[in-house]
């Protein structure tokens, strides 16, 4: 007995506590700040490579991926020492990226070459560089994998991609500089963010027709300061965040009426959000303040601001 | 060519823009031409028409010098939240509110004279090879005066090349105010009841 208990004890001592580890891209500082997710405190600053923007996690959360922009590729690390391990090709000015809900392959938007490059992650290569519209940045997958969808933010279009022929096979119009592309959990509805239109369409991805354009009024902001980014939706598809930019507001739709129920302040020139695994909470990156702000998603509250390094970019959360 | 590169430079200081620089607004930041209140601050609107009094506005005053340490700025906004209401917190952000947007605005204007600057420099040294190329095909050549329109032109050159380098500093004080106003809102915010 005391012998197992021995071993417990052992066990417990020797497994690193895996509290979700949250990951910021500081595209100015060319650096990842990582956050435990339950103490809020900064565990490190690693350096990642020239001006990391995009960063995503393998569902197994054993690869860290991060857009190096300027050094024209992606790099991968161990999210738990935050060494490299390998590379993966991009194309040239990697922004933003997404990972086929299985891990593989890796969908990257080229902002230079109007390309979308498809990456395999096992085996590092590169499938196919896919021709879309103008400055590609957005990118969203389905939860069955087989759209991807690309938004391209001079031709302001959201490209329908088919995930095994590598072809467009639908395109839709949407506002102003479209940066964003979000499906909710069941698939029925994709959000694209305009960041010069100032809306979010919402899309029917069986049809492609659009359901409805949602636009955002907030008393005292002055409408050219809204600028849609990020957009994350809760499983449950009850709630949207829409990160506004400038307007350093996170904006809260009503997944079912598509209606804005609140504006969150957050901090300065937010873009990207993410969710910690049980929802609880979702960090938001403020890129003129330099720091992360944590939401409380039930109520709707920012809860805690915490500095990260400079021009924060990017967050995402580990899935264990 | 060389007219080509200098425009080119001007136009492009740095990879990648977000947005496009024009002579009005030679950054890569998009122009924002004025800040709204909502934007820095979700506590109650000041009342509308009410008045400052003297000692918010002087507090105000103090509180957006960037002279002032940030921690300095807390401890003067803790004193006046000691007494002060909701609505004598809004007037006192409105007060420093209003003050970081027109020091703002001023210096907008001040990068948008910048700009158009710039270009004209860029047209001066345009117009000064031409009239080298000039000089230099003469029959006979004028050395002094080859010599002395070199000398010039090596000059607007450096100044171009100068002020082109401090543009990217120049461009971010727009963003150094709205930090330090968005710093004092979060700040005078934490007093609210």
């Amino acid at each position: 007995m005391k012998h197992a208990l021995a071993i417990l004890l052992l066990t417990i001592a020797a497994t690193p506590a895996l509290a979700a580890k949250v990951y910021v891209s500081n595209e100015k500082g060319n650096d990842v700040t990582v956050i435990d997710g339950d103490t809020f405190e900064v565990l490190g600053t690693y350096p990642v490579g020239n001006r990391p923007r995009g960063i995503t996690i393998s569902p197994d959360g054993k690869e860290l991926y991060v857009c190096a922009s300027d050094d024209d590729l992606v790099r991968v690390f161990d999210p738990e020492t935050m060494q490299e391990i390998h590379t993966l090709p991009s194309g040239p000015d990697p922004e933003l990226f997404v990972l086929h809900p299985s891990g593989n392959p890796l969908y990257i938007a080229n902002e230079d070459d109007n390309l979308v490059t498809v990456v395999d992650t096992q085996t590092h290569r590169m499938l196919a560089e896919i021709p879309v519209g103008v400055e590609p940045e957005g990118m969203g997958v389905s939860p069955d994998g087989k759209v991807v969808i690309n938004t391209s933010e001079t031709t302001n279009m959201a490209h329908f991609i088919d995930a095994e022929t590598f072809e467009i096979f639908a395109n839709v119009l949407v506002d102003s500089r479209p940066r964003f592309a979000e499906f909710n959990h069941d698939g029925s509805k994709l959000f694209v963010s305009a960041e010069i239109g100032g809306t979010v369409t919402v899309i029917d991805p069986a049809s492609q027709e659009i359901a409805k354009v949602i636009s955002f009024d907030i008393p005292g902001v002055l409408p050219e300061a809204i600028q849609p980014v990020g957009v994350r939706v809760t499983a449950d598809g009850k709630k949207v965040f829409v990160a506004l930019g400038p307007a350093n507001r996170v904006a809260v739709i009503d997944g079912e009426s598509l209606e804005v129920t609140d504006y969150i302040l957050v901090g300065q020139r937010v873009w990207q959000l993410a969710f910690t695994p049980d929802e609880k909470h979702l960090y938001t990156t403020n890129g003129n303040s330099n720091d992360v702000t944590v939401i409380d998603v039930a109520t709707n509250t920012a809860l805690r601001s915490i500095p990260v390094g400079q021009q924060p970019w990017g967050v995402v959360v580990a899935p264990n | 060519m060389r007219n080509l590169l200098l425009a080119a430079a001007l136009l492009v200081p740095v990879a990648a823009p977000a947005a496009t620089p024009t002579a009005d607004w030679p950054c890569i930041q998009r122009l924002q031409p004025r800040l709204s209140l909502g934007q820095v601050w979700s506590g109650p609107p000041p009342a509308e028409g009410a008045a400052t009094p003297p000692a918010t506005a002087a507090l105000a005053e103090r509180l957006v010098q960037r002279r002032m340490a940030l921690d300095e700025a807390e401890s003067e906004i803790a004193d006046f939240a000691a007494t002060a209401d909701a609505q004598a917190l809004a007037l006192l952000m409105q007060a420093v509110f209003q003050r970081i947007d027109t020091q703002r605005a001023t210096i907008i204007q001040g990068i948008s004279r910048y700009g158009h600057a710039q270009v004209a420099l860029a047209g001066q040294v345009e117009t000064r090879r031409r009239h080298m190329a000039e000089l230099e095909t003469a029959d006979p050549p004028d050395f002094d005066a080859i010599d002395a329109e070199e000398r010039a032109l090596d000059i607007d050159m450096r100044v171009f090349t100068d002020r082109q380098q401090s543009l990217t500093y120049v461009c971010e004080s727009p963003v150094l105010l709205e930090q330090r106003l968005f710093a004092l809102g979060r700040a005078i915010a934490a007093h609210l009841p």
